[in-house]
């Protein structure tokens, strides 16, 4: 479809629409977890939505975000207090425990989806589409309930932002001027619940994760503000949405959802390549230019010892 | 009439304008743990307003644990903490905190003001954001230690000297007038322990306390007027030339000590 | 840990893998002669266990897989099933890919006992074929929408049943007469309405392709949104192409099926009034599976006809 028809149509603008809110907040959110180290912690409340929206499902009988929302946050908050659970009384470490959890989670979730599908009128739930999202089915509801979704995340970190940063930073020195990390922490998984809800439909559950590392991690690479790098991450984010919808728009039945984090790693890897600060090219025109220097100076040394 | 550090009464503080001033750390019974060990045992303490403070003693005795304590960050198992004569809880804004250097992770994306402005947050809380103000009171913070020329330079970047300044920076950022500082001196460079000796006689000069662990013997009696010797438990408390002596040194550090003089007066100890 | 306890963790792990392979093969399999007791079918979808039951009579004892609403695209057997299926005599199912996440099973299954496609008997010039992957011919596997092809099936089931139980043949032949003459009539019922609705408003719109036969059998043209198959994915042109033809020829009306989420056909409905083109969901139809057990919509015929009378009602 040539770029000038794309937002004059309706279904590929609510397509790129709820692909670039998904891409923003989870570009966004994704930088607060990242700095403080806990991607994989928002790795395992994606995974762990999965049991808690079919656990949702099977009560009320029909598709609502909101409860979507409280299924999956029960079920993050479970996932979380399990990690700690076996941190503190087992001998495994944070990351084994974390992805402990998240295997056990979504294979639950899994159970539950097959279960919902057996059962009477169960496809008519659609919740398979969860899995790998069917971006492609959104309609201007579904954007409207993304946009609210999104708007809510947004305003959290803008207005948290600097006890994200403090608390990310210093968690002692947060501690003792008041700001405890630990209801920071609550805040921040709560916002990645509501992110994730938001963009089940359009990536799905598995390929959500992605959203939340990728756009951050490429951001990081190109500043040392972290202002800065939230925004740029928003900013990849929404692009890599934004491709991925529009790449659907080519051919038949093309998965938007893994197309969107196709352009998101394409993204991170490019920023991996050629970014002044990790660029695997820019280490490699260092490098380079010191040995050279290196060199001359050697050079110069020797002639002045040689020097009578 | 006495008012509070930021020039307003908080109500927390009524309770100390009409007392006589109450000492800025007073410490009773108090037993605390580390990671699940207990490491201080009934240690009682009452330290005297406007001095330099030594924290002194071997590995393990529990220096940075009983600063934390103070601060509400380890666990207290029994025993009180009274800060001007209240909890901690309600006189935040009259405490400092240089944490050790270890605490923290070097790789985040931020600056060496940005750093300090985060000593303002206390005071902004929640939700307010910093402003020009804050950025205008940390430029003169990283002044008195040195380090205006790197306020946009990534921490990270920043030597083991420059990161312990730019924390000091923060510190004074709090305008307390209690100040907690964990090992400042560890392994810094010459120019940043002067820099702080430097800062330490002016915040006495202002009349703050300075409570400050320390490793390095032959310097005690040159930085700190008072000094608090600490294994587990209190051994001594009082005025450095009183209490930092050979007896209560040995005593301090387990017998296994062997201490080098130099004309008289203990420079070195091993133990 | 030591060498010892290792190895005894792995002879647990391999004795639990061995017995667990035992419990799936099951009980002794029903191979035996049926003799004077019902023959234990079991079938699949539930217009085929419809039709056994219809043949059969009080002959045989059918259990259907999938329940109502059931996709059987995506469906995936269970122990529960698998216990079902060793159980029968007699296995009967779709093929043509319409289990596709069962072939392995009833492949296996095939080579210990009788299990039947019905549709083995219609010959390839009657099957339409579809995009495959590769040159593996690939057809579409909806042929219970054409009741002249269904017949077919009838005549399958019924040699079948004959085959296991020679002595009731009798029986078999006379209820496969009934039920056929009760199929005659539902095709013809079926062209008569169809032919009712004027020709350029005879377009049949639904999620997935499942009315090819329909279309081709009854004169009436058919798009789905999705392929023949749910399993694939819906991208967005499929979503605009489908939309933009609805607004092009004006059509008024498009189907959900009960099998299939309402939500993918709801996009297009939406693309379409944005544009200025009102389309209303014309009705629920039964395409994979048939309606509630106990109603008339359970059945084949009752089904059938709900659909017939849905599609036309909706078109004129």
């Amino acid at each position: 479809m040539p770029l000038s028809d794309v937002w004059s149509d309706p279904n590929v603008r609510w397509v790129l629409l709820g692909c670039m809110l998904l891409g923003l907040s989870g570009g966004v959110i994704g930088s607060f977890t990242y700095i403080r180290r806990q991607s994989l912690t928002g790795d395992v409340l994606a995974h762990a939505a999965l049991p808690g929206v079919c656990l949702a499902y099977m009560a009320i009988g029909a598709k609502s975000v909101w409860a979507f929302v409280v299924g999956a946050a029960l079920a993050g908050w479970a996932a979380v207090l399990c990690v700690g659970l076996l941190v503190r009384r087992s001998r495994l470490k944070a990351d084994t425990a974390l992805a402990a959890a998240l295997s056990v989670f979504f294979a639950f979730g899994v159970v539950l989806l097959t279960f919902i599908q057996r059962g009477e009128g169960g496809n008519v739930s659609g919740l398979d589409a969860f899995l790998f999202g069917q971006a492609a089915t959104m309609t201007a509801g579904d954007v409207r309930a993304m946009a609210t979704l999104s708007a809510v995340v947004l305003a959290a970190g803008v207005l948290f932002f600097k006890e994200f940063k403090l608390t990310g930073f210093d968690p002692e020195f947060a501690r003792s001027i008041g700001f405890s990390a630990g209801r920071i922490d609550a805040l921040l998984m709560s916002l990645v619940v509501v992110t994730v809800v938001a963009g089940i439909q359009a990536v799905g559950v598995v390929l959500m994760s992605a959203f939340l590392i990728a756009p951050a991690v490429a951001a990081r690479c190109w500043t040392e503000r972290f202002g800065r790098m939230v925004a740029l991450a928003g900013v990849f984010g929404a692009v890599s949405g934004w491709a991925g919808g529009y790449a659907g728009t080519f051919s038949h039945q093309l998965p938007t959802g893994a197309l969107a984090v196709l352009a998101a790693s394409a993204l991170f890897v490019l920023s991996l390549l050629f970014s002044p600060r990790c660029g695997l090219l820019a280490r490699a025109v260092r490098r380079f230019v010191q040995r050279r220097m290196t060199r001359a100076e050697f050079r110069r040394a020797a002639v002045g010892v040689k020097k009578p | 009439m006495t008012t509070t550090e930021s020039g307003t009464v908080a109500p927390g503080d009524v309770a100390a304008e009409t007392e006589p001033e109450a000492s800025p750390l007073v410490v009773r019974d108090l037993t605390a743990a580390y990671r699940g060990e207990p490491v201080l045992r009934c240690v009682n303490l009452a330290l005297p307003e406007g001095r330099l403070i030594g924290l002194i003693g071997p590995n393990g005795a529990g220096k940075s644990t009983l600063l934390k304590a103070v601060l509400g960050l380890v666990p207290v198992l029994s025993g009180e903490v009274l800060v001007f004569g209240m909890p901690y809880r309600k006189r935040r804004r009259l405490v400092g905190y240089v944490p050790q250097r270890e605490s923290v992770d070097w790789d985040f994306p931020t600056d060496a003001l940005d750093v300090v402005v985060m000593g303002l947050y206390g005071r902004l809380g929640w939700f307010r954001r910093p402003g020009k103000k804050e950025r205008e009171i940390a430029m003169e913070c990283l002044e008195k230690v040195g380090m205006a020329a790197y306020a946009d330079r990534q921490i990270g970047q920043l030597s083991g000297g420059q990161q312990q300044r730019v924390f000091l920076a923060r510190a004074l950022a709090q305008d307390a007038r209690l100040y907690l500082m964990d090992e400042p001196f560890a392994g810094v460079d010459a120019a940043t322990e002067k820099a702080i000796v430097g800062l330490l006689g002016e915040l006495k000069s202002r009349g703050k306390t300075v409570v400050v662990v320390h490793h390095d013997l032959s310097t005690v009696r040159d930085y700190f007027d008072w000094v608090v010797l600490l294994n587990r438990e209190v051994v001594a408390a009082g005025p450095t030339d009183e209490v930092f002596r050979p007896e209560l040194l040995q005593r301090t550090y387990g017998g296994r000590l062997a201490v080098f003089r130099e004309n008289g007066a203990p420079t070195r100890a091993e133990g | 840990m030591g060498v010892w306890r290792a190895w005894k963790t792995v002879a647990l792990l391999a004795w639990a893998a061995v017995l667990s392979a035992c419990s799936a093969s099951g009980a002794a399999p029903g191979g035996a002669t049926v003799g004077d007791r019902p023959i234990r079918a079991t079938a699949t979808t539930g217009m085929i266990a419809d039709l056994v039951r219809r043949v059969g009579g009080d002959r045989v004892e059918v259990t259907a897989l999938m329940r109502p609403g059931v996709d059987p695209h995506l469906y995936k057997a269970s122990q529960g099933d698998l216990r079902r299926l060793e159980r029968a005599d007699v296995v009967f199912y779709n093929g043509l890919y319409l289990e596709g996440k069962m072939e392995k099973i009833l492949e296996s299954l095939g080579r210990r006992k009788a299990v039947v496609a019905v549709t083995r008997d219609i010959g390839p010039d009657r099957l339409l074929r579809v995009q495959g992957i590769g040159d593996k011919a690939q057809y579409d596997p909806h042929v219970w929408f054409d009741v002249r092809l269904w017949m077919i099936a009838l005549d399958t089931v019924r040699e079948e049943l004959t085959r296991l139980d020679p002595a009731h043949a009798d029986v078999y032949r006379r209820n496969a007469e009934a039920y056929r003459a009760e199929l005659e009539a539902l095709d013809r019922y079926a062209r008569l309405r169809i032919a009712s609705v004027p020709k350029e408003r005879r377009v049949l719109v639904t999620a997935h392709d499942a009315f090819q036969y329909f279309g081709r059998a009854y004169d009436i043209e058919v798009r789905g949104l999705q392929g023949v198959s749910t399993a694939a994915e819906t991208g967005t042109k499929d979503v605009t192409d489908l939309r933009d033809m609805l607004v092009r020829r004006g059509i008024k009306a498009v189907f959900v099926e009960t099998s299939v989420p309402e939500d993918r056909i709801r996009a297009v409905i939406e693309g379409a009034a944005e544009l200025g083109h009102r389309v209303v969901l014309g009705g629920s139809l039964y395409s994979d599976s048939t309606g509630p057990e106990g109603t008339p919509e359970g059945t084949y015929v009752g089904m059938f006809r709900h659909n017939v009378d849905a599609i036309v009602d909706a078109l004129k």
